[in-house]
């Protein structure tokens, strides 16, 4: 049973790889692949969100921090110390882990709506220093100069479609590092704080010490992203920590849906198809998100990918509730 | 950082006086929009997210009818009636809907509100920046207060937004309706027990908060750039104004929308880039030492 | 097992508990009773750690455990049930009692490897079985019934082995015939485990059934103690119920 649900994990982990690489091939132009990049910054932002409010119910208003903290750190190392790109990426990612582990130890103490607005809070400080700190982040114009990258081991990034696929792997990695986790006993104690937090402290749960872990690992995953975004945009930009775009982290995971593992990478998908196409077509992208969005909340109530959740096990239900049935009526007979 | 800029103008009673009008004014417009906030939010537990929306279209409102009538009555009417009435709209038509959904649902459903109106905005008055203007009444000289000019629309709207201010105090401390809205920001279960027809109070309260808003959107009409999204930012202060003067409380709105006023009137001299990481401190280090706000209730 | 000494505590000047002494020995059962604001679930959220008391010991397994955090209390085995079920709505009966096994086991900090373990599951299939919710594992626990909301909450608590079990109002807003069946199901459990067990309870009947001594609380005091015979006969106790809307209740 342990064995097999990890193996099934890793083949579809494999398959969708397999899907993603090949995707470029069927369209030629560099387009799509760059659709498809920012599909996937997002999402690991999303993603990683959800490990938070999805899983532990801790609802982050600054889940944006971290993701601006990767983009930045990396972009400044790379611009200045000339060192290789997996070393740049360790230290990035590194220090965005610190960064959350000392928020969060401040943060994580507070409930719900109080929680939602110290995250904001940090974030927004941050924000505020990328502005302020004008000769280390290029200020309001953001990391200027553009992020070399240069080869390592051979891999060379300058080559778009290499780019891509090794987005793609990070990617791929990232989420099925962050299934593992949630399919863990410490995921289910996230489920246990997610329902009930006292109750879970009254089983002998650690509720802060699980918290923090959480906060902590979201955050590193979301640096990832950010880490991808600086590198496909040679810079970052101050809007990466603006609480615009943690709120947007959070639509994708309320669209998509915050109960199926891969809901809130559908809300991403479905919300830069929305942006792509109606920005094309329309010059209102506003209006026809918002309505999109309302029908959703109306109709709906939940994300899409928790909608479909939910008739399915109501349909197994009233399955089963029909067996029964039938099992009493051939006993009557 | 320029710390001996923020000196100069603290030691010249004239740039002070400035300042002060100027923190006057900021802070007096966050206060009906955070209060509007703060009492929806205490009585229903709905964070309105489009309350940053109702302030913009408050202020377009507002110009409509100037436009139309050139009178500044009307379009204060207009603004802060029109917004009373689309608040009800809003909340019968749809948040009653999604009541005791998951508290992101509704925080969903007033974002894309946020989207749809600054689109509509955009498609009735166009996207580029309007201008209200003043009413002919308030174009005479300022007045003088120490050597520093205080134009006489600040001088009105600061005495409004006190009469505001204080009538909404006496209508939540001292009426039968203002003492429902406390029962039920303590316990709304009580209330329902009591008798009292939530589906009413509901309605009115976010009428009076959306009210609030749109006020505040037609005193700022005159004297601020009408633009699509101008809600945002005051959304985001309003958030900080609530969360240091704790949810729900009125008097904890005022002070802490005339702190933040003061604060960004005179940070705006001194370390300009900064302001916003200070006000994002403070409400930080609130949340740390006293999460229910300064002036709320001990939770 | 549990030896509480001179607990004492007030709320803003009012007294909620003074001078309690009471001891459970290894292995007793025992009901706590008295009319309503005597204290009772005060005096569960004293010794459980989730208030602090003013004064006093609470002497739990040979050590002093007033004042420290309830997450240790819990640990060194003191757990407890609710009187309004406390449970994880969103997950399924199995999903929830494993989880509550593997917090026993030390586990709920385990990032890697898969959920649930096989030793935490056969263990909780034990405990459902034991308390007789087998046939509803796979169901989400919001859409138990209130009884089995009520059972599932004292699975939880019995997934950690305790060696001294609370249970707030086992059979709080039941019928009398769901009533009877549970505290049967309490019984069973009690003499399966073999813990220390101390119950809350307003049913005077079901107490004298079970229980083997009675410990009555008024105002915050003891107002008495006893086998089930002797709190029977006794006046003070007559009085105090008769005394109160609760005479009905308990007639």
């Amino acid at each position: 049973m342990r064995g097999r649900s990890f193996l099934r994990d890793l083949v579809i982990a494999l398959v969708g790889l397999a899907v993603l690489a090949f995707i470029p091939y069927f369209h030629g132009g560099p387009a799509l692949r760059d659709f498809m990049i920012y599909v996937i910054a997002y999402g690991m932002l999303a993603m990683s969100l959800n490990l938070l409010i999805g899983f532990t119910g801790l609802v982050s208003f600054g889940h944006a921090a971290y993701f601006a903290s990767g983009a930045y750190i990396f972009g400044i190392v790379m611009q200045r110390t000339g060192a290789s790109l997996p070393l740049a990426f360790v230290i990035a990612v590194g220090s965005t882990a610190l960064l959350a582990l000392v928020i969060g130890a401040i943060c994580v103490r507070l409930k719900e709506i109080y929680f939602a607005f110290i995250t904001l809070a940090f974030q927004m400080m941050i924000h505020a220093i990328i502005l302020t700190w004008v000769p280390l982040t290029g200020g309001d114009q953001g990391l200027m100069g553009g992020i070399p990258r240069p080869p390592f081991l051979g891999i060379r990034l300058s080559d778009p479609y290499t780019f891509y696929l090794t987005c793609c792997i990070l990617f791929v990695a990232c989420l099925f590092l962050l299934r593992q986790i949630t399919e863990s006993p410490f995921g289910y104690t996230l489920r246990m704080i997610r329902d009930n937090p006292e109750r879970a402290l009254f089983l002998g749960v650690n509720v802060f010490r699980a918290k923090l872990i959480a906060f902590v690992l979201a955050g590193t995953v979301a640096s990832v992203g950010g880490i991808m975004l600086a590198l496909f945009a040679s810079g970052a930009y101050p809007d990466f920590a603006f609480w615009t775009t943690s709120g947007e982290a959070i639509f994708m995971i309320m669209l998509g849906g915050s109960q199926v593992f891969l809901g809130p990478l559908l809300g991403a998908a479905i919300l830069h198809t929305l942006e792509h196409y109606v920005t094309i077509y329309a010059e209102h992208y506003g209006l026809v998100l918002g309505i999109v969005i309302l029908i959703a909340v109306l109709g709906l109530r939940r994300g899409i990918a928790d909608f479909v959740l939910e008739a399915w096990r109501n349909r197994r239900a009233a399955a089963g509730r029909e067996a029964a049935d039938d099992a009493a009526a051939r006993r009557e007979a | 950082m320029d710390l001996t800029a923020l000196a100069g103008c603290l030691g010249s009673t004239a740039c002070a006086v400035t300042q002060i009008t100027t923190g006057l004014i900021i802070g007096t417009l966050l206060f009906l929009v955070a209060s509007g906030l703060s009492l929806i939010f205490g009585v229903l537990g709905v964070i309105n997210f489009a309350h940053g929306a109702f302030y913009m279209l408050g202020a377009y409102f507002a110009y409509a009818a100037y436009v139309a009538t050139e009178s500044f009555v009307l379009a204060f009417l207009a603004g802060a009636g029109g917004m009373a009435i689309f608040g009800v709209l809003f909340e019968t038509l749809f948040l009653r809907r999604i009541y005791g959904r998951d508290v992101l649902m509704q925080l969903l459903l007033c974002y894309a509100f946020v989207l749809i109106l600054d689109d509509v905005v955009k498609i009735v008055w166009g996207a580029e920046y309007k201008m209200m203007g003043l009413p002919q009444v308030f174009a005479v000289p300022p007045y003088f207060i120490l050597g520093g000019p205080v134009p006489a629309y600040y001088a009105f709207m600061i005495a409004a937004a006190v009469v505001v201010g204080v009538a909404l105090w006496f209508a939540i401390a001292k009426t039968r309706f203002g003492k429902v809205v406390r029962a039920a920001a303590i316990n709304p279960q009580m209330v329902g027990a009591l008798g009292i027809n939530t589906t009413l109070l509901y309605a009115g309260v976010f009428a009076l908060g959306s009210m609030l808003a749109g006020a505040a959107g037609a005193f700022a009409a005159p004297v601020r750039a009408l633009t699509p999204g101008m809600g945002l930012s005051i959304l985001i202060e309003s958030f900080i104004v609530t969360v240091i003067g704790g949810m729900g409380s009125i008097v904890g709105a005022f002070v802490a929308a005339l702190l933040i006023g003061f604060l960004r009137a005179f940070g705006s001299i001194g370390f300009p880039l900064f302001v916003d990481g200070l006000m994002f401190l403070m409400m930080a280090l609130v949340l740390v030492l006293k999460p229910s706000g300064l002036f709320g209730k001990q939770v | 097992m549990l030896r509480i000494e001179n607990l004492s505590k007030n709320f803003g000047g009012v007294v909620a508990m003074k001078n309690v002494s009471l001891h459970f020995p290894q292995g007793s059962l025992t009901a706590v009773i008295g009319p309503n604001g005597a204290g009772k679930t005060t005096f569960f959220n004293l010794i459980s750690g989730h208030i602090r008391a003013d004064s006093g010991r609470v002497i739990f397994d040979g050590e002093d455990v007033a004042g420290r955090s309830s997450l240790e209390i819990v640990r060194r085995g003191m757990c407890r049930a609710f009187q309004i079920a406390k449970i994880f709505p969103e997950m399924t009966l199995e999903e929830s009692l494993t989880a509550a096994v593997a917090s026993r086991r030390g586990e709920s900090l385990k990032l890697f490897g898969r959920f649930p373990g096989t030793a935490a599951r056969e263990r909780a299939r034990e405990i459902m079985e034991l308390v007789g919710l087998s046939h509803r594992a796979g169901a989400l626990s919001r859409n138990l019934s209130h009884g089995e909301q009520k059972l599932l909450d004292i699975a939880l608590a019995l997934a950690l082995d305790p060696k001294v079990l609370l249970l707030d109002e086992p059979t709080a807003g039941m019928g009398v015939e769901e009533r009877w069946k549970m505290i049967d199901r309490v019984y069973t459990l009690w003499q399966a485990e073999r813990t220390t067990l101390i119950f809350i309870e307003h049913d005077m009947d079901i107490v004298f059934k079970i229980a083997q001594t009675v410990r009555v609380l008024k105002y915050g005091t003891v107002l008495a103690e006893g086998t089930p015979d002797e709190i029977r006969r006794n006046q003070e106790v007559i009085d105090a119920y008769l005394g109160t809307d609760h005479g009905g209740e308990a007639a």
